[in-house]
C-alpha cells in the first residue's frame, strides 16, 4: 500500500476528499481522477475507477501545512504592481524534497497549489475549495497529459541549509527573484557563490533583510550569468531543469491574471522549443533568438502555469 | 480592432519606412523665476540600450527646427468657466502655428514638409489627466484632418497610448473619422501584457532591485510607423516636476516605466531622455505640438478633479522637444508659484511625504517623490533638443 501511495503521489499532487461514492459524478464532472480518501474508502473508488489514495485526518494534519499560493498586499513592504509579495512555497519543498506536504487551499488557488507541488515534485495532498473542483481538475488532467521529463534541477549558487527560519527566507527571497539556487549541506565546489548564513561574508545580520541580501546574492552572481531571466512579470517563478541537449522550464504564475508575451531569457543556446501552456494547450514560442550563449522566447499566453520544452 | 488582434497583426507585419527653414523672429524672453541652471549627473544609474535601428531621417528628434518654437496663445480657445474649447478657434491656431513654424504659405503646404501619403503615422496623445487634461479631442481631430488633407489614408493613421482603458474613458472615436486606428498596448496598467512591445528593442536598467529590468518599446512604434506626432499637455508631474513633449513621447512607448520612480526616488533624470532617443522612435518623432489650451498644475500627470486646472490656452509647436520642455518648466513653476505652491526644484526632504499620494493631492507643498525637472536637460545632453533658454527662439502669434 505504501508504495502504491509513493507512485501515486510521484504522478502528481491529489486531492483531499471525504466525501462518499455518492459524490462520484461531481468529480467525474471536475474531471478528477487522483483522490486522496479515508482509509476505508480506498477500495469502493477504486472500484468506481479512481486513482484513490488512503490518508487519515491525522496523516493529513501531520503533514507539513503549505500556505495557499498567490500574492497579497504588504503595506510598506510591498505594492501590488510594481513589486507584489508572492506567497509560494517551491522553496520549502526544494529544502525538503522529501517530506509530506499538505495543502489547505482557499478558493481560487487549487490549480495554482497543484501546480506548484507538481513543479517541485511534493508528495502533496491539496484540501480545496469545492468551487475550485473544476479548475482542479483541469491542472491535474494538464499535468497527467505532459511529456516525461526526468531532468536534473538547475542551480546558479548553493545556500547551505543550516535549517534555521533566517536562512529558510533567504531561500524564499531567492526563489521569489527566480535566483535559482540548491540547497546544500555543505559548501558545493561546482558553484562559485556558496551561501552560509551566519559566516563573515553573509551575516545573520545581513540576511534578516532577506530582499536586500537577494540583491547581493544577485549582483554577485550577476545578472548575466543568470541561468534565468523572467521579463515582462514581477509575479512568476521558474524552475528550470535540464540535461546536455534539453531543457524544461516551468513557469507558475501568481498573480492571477494571464500574462501575454512573457520574455524569457534562458543560458544556453536551443533552436526549437514547444509550450505546454494550462488551459491554451500545446503553443509555439515567439521571437525565439539565440544569441551569447543565451536562448530568449516569448510565451504566447500563461495562465496559471506552463512547461517549456526546450532542445 | 481588438487589442490582442492588433498586437498580432503587428507582429507579423514587416518593418516599415525634410523639411524647411523657419522663418520665425527671434525673441529673446524674459521668464521670471528662470529655471534654476543644473549641471548633468554623475553617479547614475546604468542604461543599456538594445535597437537594431539605426537613424533614418534627420527630421525626427530635434528635428529641422532646433530651439525654435512657435506658440500660439487665445484667450477664446477655452471657455474658462466650462472648460469646453472653441472648435474653430483651435483650428486657427493649428493651421496659424503650423505655417509659422515652417514658413509655408498654406496650412496643407505646412503639412506636406512632414507627410506625404505613403506615411504611416502614429499620434501619440495623453490620456493620463483624464478627464480634464487629456490631448485636447479639437487638436486632435484637426491633426487627422490635416493628415488626411495631404493625401495619409485613415488606415495609415494611429492614434496610440500604452493603456486601453485610458483609451476607452477618454473616447476619441465619436471625434474622429471612421477607420483610423486607435490602439493600445495594454489592457491597463498592470504589467500583464508584453505582446504589444518589441522583444527586441529595449532599456534595460536596474534601478530598484527590480528584476523585470527591460522597458520595451511598442510594436507599433518600431513595426508599423514611419512618423510620429507627439500631442502631451501642460502638465505637472510628481516624479519629473513636468511632463511634456520628452516624458509623454518615451513613458508612453515604452513598456514597464513605472517602475523608475518609487519610494521617493525618481530615475527619470536620465531614463526619460534615454528612452526618448532610442531609435527608431528618436528618428520617427518628426513633430511636436504640445496641447496648452488646459494644463494642470500639481498633483499631475493626474486631473480627476479640477482642483490644479489651469488654462494657459495656448499650442506649442516645433520639432524640439526639449526646446518645448524647456518652457514648460517655467509655465508650471510660474504657476505653482503664483498659487504659493512648492517649487519643482524642491529636493528638501521636509517636503516628502513618500508613497503619500493622498497629502499630495490635499496640499501642493507636498511631494511624494523628489522630481527630476533635470531629466530636460540631460536629454539636451542627449542631442534631443535645445535646453539654453537664451538659445531658443519663441515666436509668439495671437489668435
Amino acid at each position: 500500500m505504501t508504495s502504491l501511495l509513493v507512485v501515486l503521489l510521484a504522478a502528481g499532487p491529489c486531492v483531499y476528499w471525504t466525501q462518499g461514492l455518492e459524490s462520484r459524478p461531481t468529480l467525474e464532472a471536475a474531471g478528477v481522477t487522483r483522490i486522496c480518501v479515508a482509509p476505508g474508502q480506498v477500495e469502493t473508488w477504486r472500484a468506481a475507477g479512481f486513482a484513490a489514495v488512503p490518508i487519515t485526518e491525522t496523516e493529513f494534519a501531520s503533514r507539513e501545512a503549505l500556505p495557499g499560493p498567490g500574492v497579497m498586499g504588504r503595506a510598506g513592504v510591498a505594492s501590488p504592481t510594481r513589486s507584489p509579495w508572492i506567497v509560494a512555497s517551491g522553496w520549502r519543498i526544494a529544502r525538503t524534497p522529501a517530506a509530506k506536504y499538505a495543502y489547505t487551499v482557499p478558493a481560487g488557488k487549487a490549480a495554482l497549489a497543484a501546480a506548484e507541488a507538481f513543479t517541485y515534485g511534493a508528495d502533496a495532498v491539496l484540501k480545496i475549495d469545492p468551487a475550485d473542483l473544476a479548475s482542479a481538475g483541469a491542472m491535474l488532467a494538464f499535468i497527467e497529459g505532459l511529456p516525461a521529463a526526468d531532468l536534473p534541477t538547475i542551480a546558479d549558487l548553493a545556500v547551505v541549509d543550516d535549517g534555521s527560519a533566517i536562512t529558510g527566507e533567504v531561500m524564499n527571497l531567492l526563489a521569489r527573484r527566480n535566483l535559482l539556487f540548491q540547497a546544500v549541506k555543505a559548501p558545493v565546489t561546482r558553484y562559485r557563490l556558496n551561501i552560509t548564513v551566519g559566516s563573515a561574508e553573509y551575516s545573520r545580520e545581513a540576511a534578516s533583510d532577506p530582499s536586500a541580501f537577494a540583491q547581493k546574492v544577485r549582483s554577485q552572481l550577476t545578472d548575466e550569468q543568470r541561468s534565468l531571466r523572467v521579463y515582462g512579470s514581477e509575479v512568476v517563478i521558474g524552475r528550470l531543469t535540464a540535461d546536455a541537449g534539453h531543457a524544461r522550464l516551468h513557469l507558475l504564475n501568481y498573480g492571477g491574471r494571464e500574462i501575454e508575451g512573457l520574455r524569457i531569457r534562458v543560458r544556453g543556446s536551443y533552436r526549437a522549443g514547444t509550450a505546454h501552456v494550462a488551459g491554451a494547450g500545446r503553443l509555439s514560442l515567439e521571437d525565439q533568438v539565440v544569441a551569447e550563449g543565451a536562448t530568449e522566447f516569448s510565451l504566447p499566453r500563461l495562465g496559471t502555469y506552463a512547461v517549456i520544452d526546450l532542445r | 480592432m481588438h487589442r490582442r488582434a492588433f498586437v498580432r497583426l503587428l507582429a507579423a507585419a514587416a518593418s516599415a519606412k525634410a523639411a524647411a527653414s523657419l522663418d520665425v523672429a527671434a525673441e529673446a524672453r524674459s521668464r521670471v523665476p528662470p529655471a534654476r541652471p543644473t549641471q548633468i549627473r554623475t553617479g547614475l544609474p546604468s542604461l543599456r540600450v538594445v535597437s537594431s535601428y539605426a537613424p533614418v531621417r534627420s527630421d525626427g528628434m530635434p528635428g529641422p527646427y532646433p530651439g525654435q518654437v512657435v506658440a500660439v496663445k487665445s484667450d477664446r480657445s477655452v471657455d474658462i468657466s466650462t472648460g469646453q474649447a472653441n472648435n474653430e478657434v483651435v483650428r486657427e491656431m493649428m493651421a496659424r502655428g503650423m505655417r509659422a513654424l515652417t514658413g509655408a504659405g498654406t496650412t496643407r503646404e505646412a503639412w506636406r514638409r512632414f507627410f506625404d501619403p505613403a506615411d504611416v503615422v502614429g499620434i501619440k496623445v495623453n490620456c493620463g489627466g483624464y478627464p480634464h487634461c487629456v490631448s485636447a479631442y479639437e487638436i486632435v481631430a484637426e491633426t487627422v484632418r490635416q493628415l488626411r488633407d495631404v493625401g495619409v489614408p485613415l488606415s495609415q493613421i494611429y492614434l496610440y497610448e500604452r493603456f486601453q482603458n485610458q483609451l476607452d474613458e477618454t473616447n476619441y472615436a465619436p471625434h474622429l473619422p471612421d477607420g483610423l486606428q486607435i490602439v493600445a498596448a495594454e489592457r491597463a496598467n498592470r504589467n500583464t501584457d508584453n505582446s504589444g512591445y518589441d522583444p527586441a528593442t529595449y532599456l534595460d536598467a536596474n534601478l530598484f532591485g527590480e528584476d523585470d529590468t527591460r522597458s520595451n518599446m511598442m510594436r507599433l512604434v518600431s513595426k508599423r510607423l514611419t512618423k510620429i506626432i507627439n500631442i502631451p499637455n501642460m502638465k505637472d508631474h510628481g516624479a519629473t516636476g513636468v511632463t511634456g513633449c520628452l516624458k509623454n513621447i518615451a513613458y508612453g512607448s515604452f513598456s514597464n516605466v513605472a517602475r523608475t520612480h518609487q519610494r521617493g526616488k525618481s530615475h527619470t533624470y536620465s531614463v526619460v531622455g534615454t528612452l526618448a532617443s532610442i531609435e527608431p522612435l528618436r528618428s520617427r518623432t518628426v513633430l511636436q505640438i504640445m496641447d496648452g489650451l488646459r494644463g494642470v498644475w500639481h498633483a499631475g500627470p493626474f486631473a480627476r478633479t479640477t482642483k490644479y486646472v489651469f488654462y494657459p490656452r495656448q499650442i506649442m509647436f516645433g520639432t524640439d522637444p526639449v526646446a518645448i520642455d524647456r518652457l514648460l518648466l517655467d509655465i508650471i513653476e510660474n504657476k505653482r508659484r503664483e498659487q504659493g505652491a512648492l517649487s519643482i526644484w524642491d529636493r528638501s526632504p521636509g517636503s516628502l511625504k513618500m508613497d503619500d499620494s493622498r497629502a499630495r493631492d490635499a496640499d501642493p507643498n507636498v511631494n511624494i517623490i523628489i522630481r527630476e525637472p533635470g531629466h530636460i536637460e540631460y536629454a539636451s545632453s542627449l542631442g534631443l533638443g535645445v535646453y539654453d533658454l537664451a538659445k531658443i527662439r519663441v515666436r509668439d502669434i495671437t489668435v
